[in-house]
């Protein structure tokens, strides 16, 4: 039963993957609606990591549109070596990084940092409440806290932060982000323990 | 905090691999491991079963690992999703841009490959090669090109007086019948080596640019006061000469735009402009042009010319300024040597008067100057001065 079921499954991913290389070719072949078809497919995926990575929507779109306008302008140099998932997304990525090193560098492009009103309330308490319900105090505390790991985030290099968005909030392998940031697994694991050790670091110690 | 990450990645990859014993190892050896742990999907069969069985064991590092799933499922409930709207307009933006994009596209499809920007950016050598080609063509083709095309455009409106000539190297029956028969109507002529048929032209400053004159030879003039004959060469695709006198407008006009750019230009083709110049040093547009070299160019031969060509004129305000500042400052020499004695002879005829500045600078030049022969004919002029006085 089992194996009639994960036989079922690849054969689905094989159509999938078979569907999707034909879209690309007619993209390439310019074929605009084959494009849009494509980035409806993960458009969403796109901008989520987008705008996980930085605070304001507006960077997230900038992050968004420069990615598929990238992708776009490339097309024709995909060469089905790898999936067209994993094409896209390296090329978001680079973007994102870019964008990151960017704001990096020219401080004075941030966002006025939220202000620090922890009241001196353990973190993990409000943690706690913060999902006890719609109760607008417990919003308000959801938001604070929000606001904290966002902090706690910027404290994370652009390649840490992208390694630990990818990995947890995108569910992928940390080979695949190695080979997404043109890097080895290795160098990925550890800036994954790099940015848990932080956030632990900064989220921990307003306990 | 580097040498810290260090010591943390050694002890990681111990534990990973399984390099330190077990019993041996401190909770803290297990740390990255328990982040991988959390992280799903990314220990294998055997390092889950040795963390598992650690685990089992050590109330620590199970603390530690309910900790790390803590984190993040509080990151995970407070990390926000971008709502429909962002998406909406994410999608709205995109479109628009892929239609700018699609609409300035085309061209690079269509003409891609042909860019110069496409195929030359991946071969520097082929870039470097264009760039020089291209500068080339600019810089040496281009204002031959511009010369040739003004002579051309030139000839329909100014051919009035000009005689064409033939040429020595493409003789026409018909133009050397021109030639005969207009000789008379004009000292000027043009020639061209190229095209026996290339119509004469009056050549002007805008036709013939300085930078093309190639030399210029000087023919002594049958006798009587005659200027002589010149003849300027030009180089071009299609060499050319003109031949006339200094009295022609266009040699003139030719020879002053030698000697104003006489810095640019080899200083012999300067000198021969400034001997033919010599005869009409006291045409004000010449005896200025004059002044300017004297004061100006860089070469003293050049200089010296300049001055020898003012020899004999009008003892303009221009004239005798310029001799005195050529006393007084220039460097060389003959220069000076030259100067004073034009002064002195100006002094000996009474053609100058007590000039405070050039008596303060023949002073200067009787006391300073390192030249006998110059502070000996500053002394003699300042008594010629005020002798005459």
């Amino acid at each position: 039963m089992t194996v009639a079921v994960q036989g079922d499954a690849s054969r689905a991913a094989a159509a999938q993957a078979a569907e999707e290389q034909a879209l690309v070719r007619k993209a390439q072949a310019g074929d605009r609606a084959a494009f849009d078809d494509l980035v409806r497919r993960y458009d969403r995926e796109v901008l989520r990591l987008a705008s996980r990575l930085v605070q304001r929507p507006e960077d997230a779109r900038d992050i968004y549109q420069e990615g598929f306008l990238r992708a776009y302008r490339n097309l024709h140099r995909f060469r089905f070596e790898c999936s067209f998932y994993t094409w896209l997304y390296r090329i978001v990525t680079n973007t994102a990084l870019d964008h990151l090193r960017r704001r990096t560098s020219r401080p004075e492009d941030q966002p006025p940092a939220p202000r620090e009103e922890d009241g001196g309330k353990d973190f993990f308490d409000k943690q706690a409440d913060a999902g006890a319900g719609a109760n607008p105090e417990k919003a308000l505390l959801g938001q604070e806290i929000g606001q904290q790991i966002e902090q706690a985030m910027k404290t994370l290099s652009p390649r840490e932060r992208m390694v630990f968005e990818m990995k947890h909030y995108h569910g992928m392998r940390l080979r695949a982000i190695g080979d997404m940031l043109g890097t080895s697994e290795e160098t990925a694991k550890n800036s994954l323990f790099r940015a848990t050790r932080k956030l632990r670091a900064h989220l921990s110690g307003i306990r | 905090m580097n040498a810290h990450n260090d010591d943390n990645n050694a002890r990681f990859s111990n534990v990973h691999r399984g390099g330190i014993d077990p019993a041996a190892q401190t909770c803290r050896d297990w740390e990255d491991l328990i982040v991988l742990a959390a992280a799903n999907d990314e220990l294998d069969a055997a390092e889950l079963a040795r963390l598992n069985s650690h685990l089992a064991g050590c109330a620590n590092c199970t603390a530690a690992l309910a900790r790390e799933n803590n984190l993040l499922r509080m990151l995970a409930e407070h990390a926000a999703e971008p709502s429909g709207a962002l998406l909406a307009s994410c999608r709205a933006s995109l479109e628009d841009a892929l239609d700018r994009e699609e609409e300035h596209g085309w061209i690079s499809r269509m003409f891609g490959p042909i860019l110069p920007a496409n195929w030359l950016a991946p071969r520097p050598a082929w870039s470097a090669a264009v760039l020089l080609a291209a500068g080339f063509a600019v810089g040496i083709l281009a204002p031959r090109a511009v010369v040739q095309i003004a002579a051309r455009h030139g000839y329909a409106g100014r051919v009035a007086g000009v005689a064409a000539t033939p040429s020595p190297a493409a003789p026409s029956t018909a133009n050397a019948e021109t030639a005969g028969n207009d000789s008379s109507a004009s000292d000027t002529a043009f020639e061209s080596s190229n095209s026996a048929k290339a119509p004469a032209f009056s050549p002007g400053p805008l036709d013939l640019h300085y930078a093309d004159v190639a030399g210029i030879n000087v023919s002594p003039s049958g006798g009587g006061s005659a200027p002589p004959e010149v003849v300027l060469h030009f180089n071009a695709q299609q060499p050319s000469t003109v031949r006339g006198t200094v009295n022609d407008d266009d040699v003139k006009s030719v020879l002053l735009d030698v000697i104003r750019h006489s810095n640019r230009l080899d200083p012999d083709i300067c000198m021969n402009a400034l001997d033919v110049l010599h005869s009409c040093n006291n045409d004000p547009e010449v005896r200025a042009a004059l002044c300017r070299v004297v004061r100006e160019d860089a070469n003293p031969n050049v200089r010296l010319k300049a001055l020898q060509a003012l020899d004999g004129s009008d003892p303009e305000d221009i004239v005798r300024n310029t001799l005195v500042d050529a006393l007084a400052g220039d460097q060389n020499s003959d220069v000076r040597i030259q100067a004073v004695d034009e002064l002195r002879d100006w002094a000996a005829s009474g053609q100058v008067g007590p000039d405070k500045r050039m008596l303060s600078v023949l002073r200067s030049r009787v006391q300073s100057d390192p030249d006998d022969y110059v502070r000996a004919q500053s002394a003699a002029t300042i008594r010629e001065i005020a002798a005459k006085q």
